[in-house]
């Protein structure tokens, strides 16, 4: 680290660029937040005039009122709130199974087994040959194909490879003598060891399932869509919002704030609960990238 | 270590069999996630030889009979794809070029702030976009860059008397806005790992430099940008290994008729002749070609910064 006895012109220059760039850099991150926040609070009639900034003008719940009257979009993001919930439990159960025995290389076949791991990840099966297999496995317009194909992600594979290679292997051993076997091992001694990766990886998948929706528009069908489908069909006018009742001056500049709303509300889960989490965000990439 | 049971054989049991007696929950617990990754990870890989089968419905993902480079040589003749080819290439490069070194940037300038709580706060809500969907960034894209009501468009019309502009249905916008929402989106997530080899520098090098009589100017000039140069290499040389993958998803979200002669790139060629035209052949041809290119320049690039970082040239 850089002692700062450095008290010369250039100096100061300095720190005011930094000062500079890094309040730049925070209110570029935020600002789109801000507005969206503004917007999903403004009257209609404000939004019209070209008056809604930063600050809400006008403000009312209106447009949250108006979400959380139809009935799709709580549909899609009770669907969102079940394949985060479920894919994450899935594909940590399935990503710790292979990972606690991947990190044991004296298993036969461990090898092969991981550098089949990594080259899929160069390798992939492209578009066309998974739509394909989904379609053939009879999974397509099945809320599995959700959950099912994204069970192991290799890159949260290698970091859970990586944490459990990290262990101490001594109380394993001690464990092992005392004749217990790697089915209670696991459970009972090395899961509670691994509550870091744990977490950092089990945040990297729930943020792929809460934000997944590519998957969603070529294998769902419309009650099951999750809510990043529901929004982006109602960004990109698939899908008209509200019925025709309301009255047709509000509609369109109604639909800014409902837009709005409906971005914020699908985002809050994230906004909210980073403070909290962002240390285990961080963790996997600096784990992930010592990869042997 | 496993070595231990080479020599001793008490039950008359071989080497093997004791291995299997003492490892087998271990190889029992991994039955299901590897048929999991033949079934979903290796099976979609075979499941490219469609590009030289012809697919009939219902017949299964492998087609049904060899028609050999048919499918790729009609892609080759068609001008779609070049121009997706040629548009995968420029948006990638424009790409690197323009979001490569903000990240390194912004490292170098996080880590001379000397309030660490300011540089914390900084930190962490700079790299928070980087876990918002990419359909929510492409929406407040959409919502700022709004003719009727968005920020910029206010400004235009308010205060340059200008008339607005429907930034994201026009062509000659869409390369920036990719660009520009991609390092809005991921500066400060890339930015830890640089950050992360700034700490790693020895303090005795800054020490050093300042006896010498560096400014702090000549401190990231002739100690910071050198000592990371090797990681920026590395993060270079990778970049380069994915020139074909680009955000497919963030692509076909921006994607409209109007700015298709720019925006239509391999992925979203794929997209469109596979699935939304069920041309499944066709489009498998396309996704191999450029599967099997990124798969040279990956493991090239790979063998590049191993070799760079393995004996180094620094």
């Amino acid at each position: 680290m850089p002692k700062v006895k450095d008290t010369s012109a250039s100096s100061k220059a300095l720190n005011v660029i930094i000062y500079a760039v890094m309040v730049f850099s925070l209110l570029i991150c935020i600002i789109p937040f801000i507005y969206m926040v503004s917007l999903s609070l403004s009257s209609p009639k404000a939004i019209i005039n070209n008056q809604v900034r930063l600050i809400p003008k006008g403000i009312n719940f209106e447009a949250y009122r108006q979400i959380f009257t139809y009935p799709n979009f709580f549909r899609a993001y009770g669907n969102t709130i079940f394949y985060t919930i479920t894919g994450t439990f899935i594909a940590l159960c399935m990503t710790i199974l292979f990972a606690y025995p991947l990190s044991k290389t004296y298993l036969k076949g461990q090898k092969i087994l991981m550098k089949m791991v990594i080259f899929s990840m160069y390798f992939a099966g492209g578009l066309i040959p998974n739509y394909l297999l989904i379609s053939s496995l009879h999974l397509t317009g099945t809320r599995f194909a959700m959950l099912i194909p994204f069970a192991i992600n290799q890159f949260n594979l290698i970091i859970m490879v990586n944490f459990f290679k990290a262990l101490p292997q001594e109380i394993e051993e001690a464990a092992l003598i005392d004749g217990i076997g790697y089915f209670s091992i696991l459970p009972r001694i090395i899961l509670p060891l691994s509550t870091a990766a744990i977490a950092t990886v089990g945040l990297y998948y729930a943020v792929f399932f809460w934000n997944d929706w590519f998957n969603g528009l070529i294998y769902l069908n419309t009650k099951q869509y999750p809510v990043m489908l529901f929004l982006r069909n109602i960004v990109n006018g698939t899908m008209v919002l509200g019925d025709s009742s309301s009255a047709s001056t509000d509609t369109a500049t109604l639909s800014i704030s409902i837009k709005s709303a409906v971005i914020i509300t699908s985002t809050l889960p994230i906004i909210v609960l980073y403070p909290f989490l962002q240390k285990y965000f961080v963790k996997g990439l600096t784990v992930g990238s010592v990869k042997g | 270590m496993g070595k231990r049971d080479v020599g001793r054989d008490i039950n008359g049991r071989s080497p093997l069999q004791r291995h299997f007696r003492r490892y087998w929950q271990l190889y029992l617990m991994m039955v299901v996630p590897v048929v999991y990754f033949i079934v979903f990870k290796y099976i979609p890989m075979i499941g490219n030889v469609l590009a030289f089968r012809k697919y009939r419905p219902g017949k299964g993902i492998f087609g049904t009979e060899w028609v050999g480079f048919r499918y790729f040589k009609r892609f080759f003749e068609d001008p779609a794809f070049w121009r997706a080819f040629r548009n995968t290439l420029s948006l990638s490069l424009l790409n690197i070029v323009f979001t490569f070194p903000l990240p390194i940037v912004f490292a170098i300038l996080l880590n001379e702030v000397n309030r660490k709580r300011f540089k914390k706060v900084v930190q962490t809500i700079s790299y928070m976009p980087r876990f918002i969907s990419t359909v929510v960034v492409i929406a407040m894209m959409t919502e700022i860059l709004s003719p009727s009501s968005g920020l910029f468009n206010q400004f235009r019309v308010n205060v340059l008397h200008l008339q607005p502009v429907y930034y994201m249905n026009e062509p000659q916008y869409f390369r920036f806005l990719y660009i520009a929402s991609g390092a809005w989106q991921f500066t400060g997530w890339t930015a830890i790992i640089y950050l992360a080899s700034i700490t790693n520098i020895n303090s005795d090098l800054y020490e050093a430099a300042e006896i010498d009589g560096a400014g702090r100017f000549q401190q990231i000039f002739h100690v910071t940008l050198p000592s990371i140069l090797p990681t920026i290499m590395v993060m270079l040389i990778l970049e380069v290994g994915r020139l074909l993958s680009l955000g497919f998803e963030k692509v076909l979200l921006m994607y409209t008729p109007s700015n298709s002669s720019v925006s239509d790139i391999i992925d979203t060629l794929v997209y469109r002749t596979g699935l939304t035209n069920q041309n499944y052949s066709y489009a498998t041809a396309i996704g191999l070609f450029s599967g099997i290119i990124g798969l040279v320049l990956v493991s090239g690039s790979n063998k590049l910064s191993k070799l760079l970082t393995g004996d180094g040239i620094y």
